[in-house]
């Protein structure tokens, strides 16, 4: 099935809007050049299936709200614009309709983002005994330094002890 | 003290085990349930639990008797100890029927921020297993 995969993003200019959408044609081309190995294909593929199966309210029994169109168009973009060597995350849906990115290394080393629909991310972390949350503002196209940096704290440089989805 | 419809005691002693039922493969991983299963319905703003100790047999009986005829199917189920929801500032509140039914209540909610209280709930809930 066929999703809009256009980003949700407002308040910019018709020139950034053109860059925006020429540099999103030649990430698009990029996947597909990469379908045939792509890991971000194979994650996306995963997050499709998701924004099918809880398209509806109550998804979850509990009155869960459908996942939300913005919340993965956000989630898209977010995992368009991760770099190339980094881990993948998995995907989860929320009660609240936004879909969770999250990286996890062990039982006490994680790192989870909300992408929901608007241009803000929610993220979480858990590293030991430490542990904490922000809010972080996204373009669409380049993932906040913080969430970066805090992911890779979590996974660490080597990424050699990450799973991938 | 009141006694529930169960036979159980109102109160959850900070001793008893909570069990969350997950329905989607993707709210756990093989380290353990994820934060996003425990995040409180934005409606109701609680979440769903049952005074169930960590038994398989005891759990799937809950489900079936919670969840009958249901289409949802139990992928797991993540188990957490009254005491360690006390010390995230979140209330256990029992609330029969079904039987030992109970509500995680008292989720920091920011009306003017949704996103920041979002992260503050994941946070609350991480490490849950």
């Amino acid at each position: 099935m066929l999703h809009p995969l256009a980003g949700t993003l407002t308040g910019v200019s018709l020139e950034a809007r053109s860059v925006r959408d020429a540099t999103r044609e030649l990430i698009t081309s990029s996947e597909r050049s990469a379908a045939l190995f792509g890991d971000k294909a194979s994650l996306l593929s995963k997050l499709w299936s998701l924004a099918d199966e809880c398209g509806e309210d109550d998804w979850d029994g509990e009155g869960g709200l459908a996942l939300d169109d913005g919340a993965i168009g956000a989630a898209v973009s977010f995992i368009r614009a991760l770099p190339t060597y980094f881990p993948l995350p998995e995907v989860a849906p929320e009660p609240d309709g936004a879909v969770s990115l999250d990286w996890s290394v062990s039982k006490t080393r994680m790192f989870s983002v909300s992408c929901g629909s608007t241009p803000r991310l929610a993220f979480s972390w858990l590293d030991g005994t430490d542990r904490g949350h922000g809010v972080a503002g996204f373009d669409g196209w380049m993932v906040p330094d913080r969430v970066l940096q805090g992911i890779r704290s979590i996974i660490g440089d080597g990424h050699t002890t990450f799973r991938i989805a | 003290m009141g006694t529930l419809p169960s036979g159980l005691p109102e109160l959850v002693a900070d001793t008893e085990s909570l069990t969350r039922f997950l329905t989607q493969s993707s709210h756990f991983n093989s380290f353990g349930a994820k934060p996003s299963a425990f995040l409180p319905n934005p409606r109701s703003r609680n979440t769903s639990l049952f005074r169930i100790e960590k038994d398989d047999g005891a759990v799937r009986q809950a489900w079936e008797d919670y969840a009958a005829g249901a289409e949802r199917v139990l992928r797991g189920y993540a188990v957490v100890i009254a005491s360690d929801v006390r010390s995230q500032s979140l209330e256990i509140v029992a609330e029969e029927p079904p039987p030992a039914h109970a509500n995680l209540e008292n989720w920091p909610w920011i009306e003017d921020d949704p996103e920041l209280q979002e992260g503050e709930a994941k946070r609350n809930r991480h490490g849950d297993r």
